[in-house]
């Protein structure tokens, strides 16, 4: 208020208006950056005549390199497309959608978030299940802490890392060490959970604790054991009758602003070349 | 304020420019302080709304605000027992590297917090630089309380040290001086004179940096883990409870929010009357 007065009126005149220009100056910036954007995203839709677009899809982490794959070879087939994939916990993904997130394809990697979206009316159509997958321990390749079985991870002052509560990647390890109780002795599932040191934002994220070399143990999926970490971390398998099957169900989106492409994307990963990627990623097929 | 200003330029093209400019102005506060406002109001209406009052009691709250409390308490003990002779050493040294010092203590600033973890993680993770032999003598960071305060110190340090050093050089040398003739010690007269001098400064650093620790996310996550009662604290608990419980989530902003106010109030009142007593 000071530079409002008496003297300084004329020079106080001058710093309002270059502020003020400053301040038009930011307006017309963002506003080119705004239709900067929209020009590009017409010309995307232009080269590619009727079939441009960008499909935008929410898929659990696990899904994170066969969808990569799959990306591009929707993209191959359908010219002037881009395909955005957003992966998280499939849990987090739900709360998203539930806010009201943008996107045309929901992939979970457990029945129960898809069947929440469905209940709360998120939902076109009904779910598929398009690929099931495998629970496995993962450990560091050094194996510290020398795990070499389920039974193992109730030892003392193991390190071992889930995924957070909710997250379908450690609701499964959770009911794997609830069937070992049962095998393995009533303290069994506590036992291992006393050892949990950290909860990870999803399953991916868990993994890294291991490559990284911080904990002893992780739950992950077979498919988590991907060429990239395999010079890092081994596996050990579940025995099975102690393991459980994850079932991965997709679905288009309600809201979506690509129905079209939506449907065109789920009847390619649940077709023969989508579930020859898949397979190829360590998952296993639906139909079995 | 308005009508002193038009009282004073009562015409002329200027007044009117004036009079349009700093109504721009305010217009421009009152959309900042809106923008502000807003989702802090929505907070607390979403809590009335949903009744999730309640999950301020719950136990993933009460363990994440006392961790909270237990490791931003911490952090300030260390950053005022360590960081306030380093800010003096800062703000009066002048040797050789004191340039590129000074860079280095703020380069967590600008660093995002989340790679300022995976620093962390690279240097204290068990295979870590450091980390590796901490871990030969079985000292473990990762997943621990400690690492929590680590991070902490990390990102807040900076905050504490730029502000003290700016209040240590500013205290006049002459006073030092003159009690340095007057047979002090040099610690007495830090003590007794520089300290009590910056003072205002010192606290104000403090708060800033007390603020810092307490929102941090991704270092923490990042480096520290995520674990109920050892290393969540509030942020990291309002992002697991948002997967899985909204209400949970919002009940803990609105009860960070709250603390956070009380603390910042209290400092306040404090150091006002720790002025006014000096004066």
């Amino acid at each position: 208020m000071r530079l409002l007065r008496g003297k300084a009126s004329l020079e106080s005149c001058k710093v309002w208006s270059r502020i003020l220009l400053l301040l038009a100056l930011a307006i017309v910036l963002v506003g080119c950056g705004g239709s900067g954007s929209g020009g590009g995203n017409g010309g995307s839709g232009g080269s590619g005549e009727k079939q441009g677009g960008t499909l935008t899809i929410l898929a659990a982490s696990s899904l994170t390199d066969a969808f990569a794959e799959l990306g591009k070879i929707f993209e191959q087939q359908n010219p002037g497309t881009t395909v955005k994939t957003s992966l998280g916990a499939s849990s987090e993904l739900l709360a998203q959608i539930q806010q009201g997130a943008p996107a045309d394809v929901f992939a979970s990697a457990a029945e129960e978030e898809m069947n929440t979206a469905v209940k709360d009316g998120l939902v076109a159509g009904k779910p598929e299940i398009f690929v099931k997958n495998r629970e496995v321990i993962i450990v560091p390749k050094d194996n510290p802490a020398n795990i070499k079985s389920l039974e193992d991870l109730s030892k003392p002052n193991i390190k071992l890392v889930l995924a957070a509560k909710d997250v379908p990647a450690a609701d499964y390890a959770v009911e794997i060490l609830g069937k070992a109780n049962k095998v393995y002795g009533p303290n069994f599932k506590q036992d291992v959970l006393s050892n949990v040191v950290s909860r990870e934002a999803d399953v991916r994220a868990s993994v890294n604790r291991v490559v990284v070399g911080d904990a002893d143990a992780t739950f992950g999926y077979a498919s988590d054991y991907t060429p990239d970490i395999r010079e890092k971390v081994k596996v050990i398998t579940i025995p099975p009758n102690l393991n459980i099957i994850a079932t991965y169900p997709i679905a288009t989106l309600k809201d979506a602003k690509e129905p079209g492409l939506a449907k065109k994307w789920v009847d390619l990963v649940t077709s023969k070349e989508g579930q020859r990627v898949l397979k190829k990623w360590k998952f296993e097929p639906a139909a079995q | 304020m308005r009508g002193s200003k038009r009282g004073k330029n009562p015409t002329g093209l200027s007044g009117g420019r004036e009079w349009l400019a700093s109504g721009l102005a305010t217009g421009a506060l009152g959309i900042l302080a809106g923008f502000i406002a807003v989702p802090i109001l929505s907070l607390v209406v979403w809590t009335v709304n949903e009744e999730a009052w309640g999950a301020m009691a719950s136990p993933v709250a009460r363990e994440a605000l006392s961790l909270s409390m237990r490791t931003t308490a911490a952090t300030m003990v260390i950053l005022v027992v360590v960081g306030t002779p380093a800010a003096y050493v800062l703000a009066r040294g002048t040797f050789r590297g004191s340039g590129a010092l000074n860079t280095l203590v703020e380069l967590p600033i600008v660093l995002p917090p989340s790679a300022a973890g995976i620093a962390l993680l690279l240097a204290f993770g068990r295979l870590g630089l450091v980390g590796e032999y901490l871990n030969a003598f079985g000292i473990t960071l990762s997943f621990t309380t400690v690492a929590v305060v680590m991070a902490e110190v990390f990102v807040a340090a900076p905050f504490y040290l730029r502000q003290a050093a700016t209040g240590f050089a500013e205290v006049d040398r002459t006073i030092e001086e003159a009690a340095l003739v007057d047979g002090a010690d040099r610690t007495a007269v830090f003590l007794r004179v520089t300290v009590p001098l910056a003072f205002p400064a010192l606290v104000a650093g403090a708060v800033t940096a007390w603020a810092r620790a307490l929102g941090e996310f991704g270092a923490t996550i990042i480096f520290a883990g995520n674990l109920r009662g050892i290393t969540q604290t509030i942020p990291l608990a309002i992002y697991s409870e948002f997967q899985s419980n909204i209400d949970a989530a919002v009940a803990l902003s609105v009860l960070v929010l709250g603390f956070a106010f009380a603390v910042i109030l209290t400092v306040r009142y404090l150091s006002r009357r720790a002025v006014e007593y000096r004066h």
